[in-house]
């Protein structure tokens, strides 16, 4: 019983420290522009791709693997920039400001298609370079520490650049005000690319890390984008400290589920919190209420 | 009155139902058209493969129907429909196979499946909107399939149900058509009919404008959250009905069946076809079902990609859709450039009906602030004041901006609630109430950003007044007036109205809302000097023949001087001065504020 609730424990931070890097790339995009990207699970599988591509063709050690890390960041960079881009086109004029739901939407339904069509519904697997570890007396894979390191080191990037670099400072201001922003002569579009750019590192690394723990499938993005975004409603929407809490919680709560009623009801317990939460504390933990317009 | 030459061909002397559907009436038929043709022709030449096809499109075609009432009409963003559509056909073929249920009895069984699955989705509705709703009824288009797995002992698990319908799809009518066709092509136009019916009723356009605009629809005593609630239940009946027919055409219900897939198929066919539009539902479901089907017959998997790039490319090119696009072309072609100037005297000024004057311009004031307090954080917007509006006058709220007279309105009506002090309206204490409940007590608003809503025609945009009048007003406008305002303005855009006029409209709304009590917030912002002069007059005229009682927000102090009996002078949220035109005027207090600055 003991060595159960340690494997729920340390794996289930491990799956909440996925949900919060999920959360955390959600943040940059939607605190610049407002936009949630409904293609960012899929681009997190993307991730994971790179890795499964890497260790089916080459045999390479951990060293190399790391060496890689930067590499699959910035593919998937450039592919959500890309994707930024088209997000923001219809925005231009004002009359479609929620069109983005529909693009986000498409681009995931395109990536999903694309994985689907080249490696069929069957999932892969990457494996990874280190060996297990021994936590709390349970052996737990690699990835599940490692996810909880990368956690930590984009939560602290991000806060860093959001409030000591100009540009970083600048995309606080849009979050803030993107009318008094544009008045202010910032260059809104580069920012709102740029902040797709740093969501792409931060999911793209976040999928290489740990696909030797996921299945790399067409149908697996959404899950855990969707457990993301529990995450970051529970944490409270757009706040980063509220996803490195509200990611742990959901994930401890996602191995409780799957070991006690089995792994069928690991979504549906998820979407249980999510309603509850919606229903009854919608600004979640650390979120910020907003004053309604009239 | 440049009005009256809008319209060559007022509507009047049709029959109920062509009047009911207006500039819908040809996509109706067509619409109606294509589905019983595409449903039946297959049947006539015995062309199996594209019978059965054309029996799903047109399933497809009643729960695209749906999403699109719920995403326009209602204004929710659902990606999980299919999950309504799966829990229909699964309970249906559940009980029918497990529990030897006749298929009819299943029917209602799998509706009823629906009916609590909506209510499901209707609840996490009431309380967030947009992205979030998307990713909530998201989770549960993924969650469905999982449960399906999980509870085999009732759907079988992966193995699912199957069910025989043979003698339904034996083209027995005359020899050869079958019920199942016929059945489906019939099921499919009636809805498409119901929609077309339903927007254009009183709930239709309630739902609209609770959808476009949640505080224009509580200031006409609309709760935006029955009116989500119904669309949710309406939307998932509909999508419920599609849903028992579907094993009845397939033999087959298994976790595959319902996978997310569907969900984005019912959503995307609605943006591709066109939003809003009842052609639209139809034209998605073709192009993104059935295109891959005839192209791409041996690659299943191109379909979602057709999905993805077809919505993609639709949402950069065409944004309203095909339809929507169409229309929009079509639509700047034949009134490109039209104006259509407002004259709201001349429509409503000419009656003249014998009203007594309000007899209880009396005792109990028809609004009484006390001790009113309201902030905002540490900004106090409304300072402890008193104010009484009385029966039957044009009480005018002035100052500088951020001077708290917004607030005050809003505070009247139910939008914002005061810190302390209270709220009497007619004697009644408001203090608590919601909007929408303070609105069905006989006081209706205007807002400084008129709420005008483009998707209604400029009729529909007033008429949403007249649904909500509530019926005990002691000076009802006369049948004739409205009669007259309808003629008037008809089916015409409000786009055509230029922006300085639109708030008219919205007077025009307020005042078929037949409320005692009207506040209006800067109506006459945007009016020329000789429009000005006929709005004052109309306000006195409203008041007089109809007993009307204003609150008058304006920064227009020639008018509200001309026409107010009675001012309030508000600065930094406190009441600095109140009480006849002449006495705010001699006020030293309010000279200073106004003297100099207003003639700067």
């Amino acid at each position: 019983m003991i060595e159960e609730f340690g494997i729920i424990l340390v794996r289930g931070i491990g799956l909440g420290a996925i949900y919060t890097l999920v959360a955390l790339s959600f943040n940059v995009v939607h605190s610049s522009s407002g936009i949630l990207n409904f293609a960012q699970g899929n681009m997190f599988v993307l991730g994971g791709f790179i890795a499964f591509a890497m260790s089916s063709q080459v045999e390479f050690g951990p060293w190399m693997w790391l060496a890689v890390i930067p590499l699959a960041g910035i593919s998937i960079a450039l592919l959500l920039t890309f994707q930024g881009w088209i997000t923001l086109l219809p925005l231009k004029n004002s009359t479609q400001q929620n069109s983005w739901i529909i693009t986000t939407m498409a681009a995931s339904t395109i990536i999903g298609a694309v994985m689907l069509l080249l490696k069929g519904p069957w999932a892969q697997t990457a494996t990874s370079p280190f060996t297990p570890f021994n936590v709390l007396g349970t052996r737990t894979p690699a990835p599940y520490i490692l996810a909880m390191i990368a956690c930590v080191f984009w939560y602290v990037a991000l806060r860093l650049f959001l409030t000591k670099t100009l540009t970083g400072l600048a995309i606080s201001a849009l979050s803030q005000d993107l009318e008094a922003a544009r008045a202010a002569g910032l260059r809104v579009r580069r920012l709102q690319l740029i902040a797709f750019a740093i969501s792409g590192m931060v999911i793209g690394t976040a999928g290489y890390i740990v696909a030797p723990i996921i299945s790399i499938a067409a149908d697996t993005g959404i899950k855990y984008m969707l457990n993301g975004f529990i995450a970051s409603v529970v944490g409270g929407m757009g706040s980063d400290i509220g996803a490195m809490i509200g990611g742990p919680l959901v994930g401890v709560l996602s191995m409780f589920a799957i070991y006690q009623f089995g792994g069928h009801f690991q979504n549906v317990v998820s979407l249980a919190v999510l309603v509850l939460v919606l229903m009854f504390k919608p600004e979640g933990l650390f979120g910020r209420t907003s004053a309604r317009r009239v | 009155m440049t009005a009256a030459t809008l319209q060559n061909a007022p509507h009047a002397r049709q029959n109920w139902f062509t009047s009911r559907i207006g500039k819908d009436a040809t996509q109706l038929w067509l619409g109606v058209f294509l589905i019983i043709a595409t449903g039946l022709a297959p049947d006539l030449l015995d062309s199996s493969y594209w019978s059965h096809a054309f029996q799903l499109v047109n399933i497809f075609i009643i729960a695209s129907i749906c999403q699109n009432l719920l995403l326009v009409d209602a204004g929710q963003t659902s990606f999980g429909n299919g999950a309504i559509f799966g829990v229909a056909g699964y309970a249906a073929a559940i009980a029918t196979t497990m529990h030897g249920v006749s298929y009819p009895w299943a029917v209602v069984l799998g509706l009823i499946a629906s009916l609590g699955a909506s209510v499901l989705f209707a609840l996490p509705a009431l309380r967030v909107q947009h992205f979030y709703l998307g990713f909530v009824t998201l989770s549960a288009a993924v969650v469905l399939p999982e449960l399906a797995m999980a509870f085999n002992d009732f759907t079988n698990g992966i193995i699912g149900i199957s069910l025989n319908f043979e003698t339904l799809h034996q083209r027995s009518i005359f020899g050869v058509i079958s019920p199942m066709s016929l059945m489906i092509a019939l099921i499919t136009s009636v809805i498409l009919i119901v929609h077309a019916l339903m927007r254009r009723s009183m709930l239709g356009r309630r739902m609209r404008v609770a959808a476009e605009s949640p505080e224009a629809a509580q200031a006409l005593g609309i709760s935006p959250g029955v009116m989500r609630s119904l669309a949710f239940i309406i939307a998932g009946l509909g999508t419920g009905v599609a849903g028992v027919i579907y094993p009845m055409i397939v033999g087959f219900v298994g976790p595959t069946s319902f996978n997310l897939d569907i969900s984005i198929l019912f959503f995307f066919a609605v943006i591709v076809g066109g939003r809003g539009t009842l052609l639209g539902p139809i034209l998605g479901v073709w192009i993104l079902y059935l295109l891959p089907n005839i192209l791409l017959a041996e690659f299943v998997n191109y379909r979602l990609i057709a999905y993805g790039l077809v919505a993609l490319l639709v949402m950069l090119l065409l944004p309203d859709g095909i339809v929507g696009g169409y229309l929009n072309w079509r639509h700047k072609k034949q009134h490109g450039g039209k104006r259509l100037d407002l004259n709201v005297a001349a429509v409503l000024g000419t009656q003249s009906s014998a009203l007594s004057k309000a007899a209880d311009a009396s005792a109990v004031p028809a609004i009484e602030v006390r001790q009113g307090r309201k902030t905002f954080g540490k900004v106090v917007a409304v300072d402890n004041v008193d104010l009484t509006v009385r029966h039957g006058e044009i009480h005018g709220l002035v100052g500088a901006n951020g001077s708290g007279k917004t607030s005050l309105l809003n505070v009247f009506s139910g939008f914002s609630r005061l810190n302390a002090g209270s709220l009497h309206v007619n004697g009644v204490d408001i203090t608590s109430l919601a909007p929408h409940q303070i609105a069905r007590l006989g006081i209706a608003r205007t807002f400084q950003t008129p709420r005008i809503f483009g998707s209604m025609t400029l009729w529909e945009n007033v008429q949403i007044g007249r649904d909500a009048r509530s019926g005990n007003s002691k000076a009802p406008i006369p049948e004739s007036a409205v009669e007259k305002l309808r003629e008037t303005l008809g089916e015409g855009s409000p786009d055509w109205v230029p922006h300085g006029q639109r708030r008219l409209l919205e007077v025009m709304r307020v005042a078929l809302q037949e409320s005692d009590i009207m506040l209006l917030d800067e109506p006459a912002a945007g009016l020329s000097p000789d429009e000005r002069k006929q709005f004052g007059a109309l306000l006195q005229q409203l008041r007089d023949q109809y007993g009307k009682t204003f609150v008058l927000v304006e920064h227009d102090l020639d008018l509200v001087w001309g026409i107010a009996d009675r001012i309030t002078v508000l600065d930094a949220g406190r009441v600095v001065a109140s009480g006849t035109p002449d006495e705010v005027a001699g006020d030293p207090a309010v000279r200073h504020m106004f003297i100099e600055s207003s003639h700067a």
